[in-house]
């Protein structure tokens, strides 16, 4: 299956923990291929909506949340998010024998809509506060694989082959349905307080033209890795490197500057690089975030001002 | 004879201090323009030799080869002479970094030889 879906426009390698993806794809429309030690999978994403999770390891596959959990098995996933156009978005799902729900919602609420309008003209209606049902789709079963037996990391999901796709809770689609409201009588109801629901802290997200920023510094000659974190926890990573041993020595240096900064009047930081015999590690702010750049010794300190400089100025490298 | 090497630094355009430091923060010699080097830019400068000398340690203890550390005023470059001592350069951010790097490198053994 994975052979036969449209290759899209790579982003970029990276290493994240697999929650990374879902909380950063709120604007992206394509594949992230999973590539988990000899298996690979795949997750198709349409605005932050994983619309199917797929993961093969010879002749084992896992399908939906079977897929998913073993994805979560793992702290951090390497993956390559690759994007789609319409038509090859549209041919993945066909591969994938997914139905694009969101798409036919909107046609559904395109014509819902149409006929509240109208339904409007000649009643006064009551504010919608229904929720839509929660969604679940099953997609077909596929047949049950027997586990090969040179595959020795059996965890409980590659047994299972699954073929549920995760339940979609779909945001509330304010549009009233059309029959039963048409069946009421029109009555004049009294307006309904808003209801407002809590404000959940957002974790770290990084945009994709962020993310697109990050690739593109990441192509440049001679950059090794490049990492976007913060305080808690890494957000993202593009580079074939360990990202807990850099990591730490991100931090270090961070907390090198933390501790001079306050000694010395000298203007906001703008980045920080230790040079050694194999190369340079750079950090520097990233939004409120910050960044962990490993290069090898071919670039220079003016490039590396320059390609921050332009990053913090324009917003690309 | 070390402040006249240090002058080098200092004729070069928007730099504003040259320092030969110690680890523990004790100034070997210095050469300053327009700038103050006080007891907290002393320990600054210190935190960052110790710090990124451990840090540079984590490679594989691989030796440190120079730090640049920039802020939106000032920047500052600091870079191993031999053992514990170290060449620190402080300038403005519209100052030539190729060309101190360059002075850097082609001074460190007059340096040495005079420690």
């Amino acid at each position: 299956m994975i052979d036969q879906l449209p290759e899209g426009k790579s982003i970029g390698w990276m290493q994240a923990p697999p929650q990374w993806i879902f909380t950063h794809t709120v604007r992206f429309v394509g594949i992230v291929r999973v590539v988990i030690q000899d298996g690979e999978g795949f997750i198709l994403i349409k605005k932050g909506k994983a619309l199917m999770y797929y993961f093969k390891h010879g002749r084992i596959e896992l399908r939906g949340h079977a897929a998913l959990d073993y994805f979560n098995s793992h702290p951090t996933i390497e993956f390559n998010l690759c994007k789609y156009t319409p038509e090859e978005f549209a041919q993945a799902l066909k591969i994938c024998e997914v139905e694009d729900i969101d798409a036919a919602e909107e046609g559904e609420g395109i014509k819902e809509q149409a006929a509240a309008v109208s339904q409007q003209r000649e009643s006064v209606e009551e504010p919608v506060r229904e929720q839509p049902p929660v969604i679940q789709r099953v997609i077909q079963q596929p047949p049950q694989v027997a586990e090969p037996a040179g595959v020795s990391e059996p965890e409980p999901e590659w047994n299972q082959v699954a073929a549920q796709v995760p339940v979609i809770p779909e945001a509330a689609i304010p549009v009233r349905p059309a029959e039963p409201e048409a069946a009421k009588p029109p009555q004049p109801v009294a307006p309904q307080p808003v209801i407002q629901k809590p404000v959940v802290p957002q974790p770290a997200v990084l945009e994709e033209p962020d993310i697109k920023v990050i690739g593109q510094i990441k192509k440049l000659n001679g950059i090794v890795a490049i990492s976007v974190f913060n305080d808690d926890r890494n957000i993202l990573l593009m580079g074939d490197v360990e990202i807990e041993p850099l990591l730490k020595i991100a931090r270090t240096m961070l907390a090198t500057i933390t501790t001079i900064t306050p000694h010395l009047d000298w203007g906001s930081f703008v980045h920080m690089t230790l040079q050694i015999p194999e190369g340079n590690v750079i950090i520097a702010p990233y939004h409120e975030n910050h960044l962990c750049i490993l290069t090898t010794r071919t670039i220079n300190i003016g490039h590396i001002r320059r390609i921050l400089r332009d990053l913090q100025q324009t917003g690309s490298p | 004879m070390l402040k006249q090497i240090l002058n080098k630094f200092l004729i070069l355009n928007d730099v504003q201090a040259a320092i030969v430091i110690q680890e523990n923060g004790e100034i070997i010699e210095s050469m300053k323009s327009g700038i103050v080097i006080k007891e907290d830019m002393q320990d600054a400068i210190a935190t960052i030799m110790l710090d990124s000398k451990k840090t540079a340690a984590q490679f594989g203890n691989a030796p440190l080869s120079m730090v640049f550390v920039e802020f939106s005023d000032y920047f500052l470059i600091l870079g191993p002479v031999m053992e514990e001592f170290y060449l620190v350069i402080i300038a403005r951010n519209t100052a030539n970094i190729g060309q101190i790097t360059y002075e850097m490198k082609k001074n460190q053994d007059a340096i040495v030889s005079l420690l």
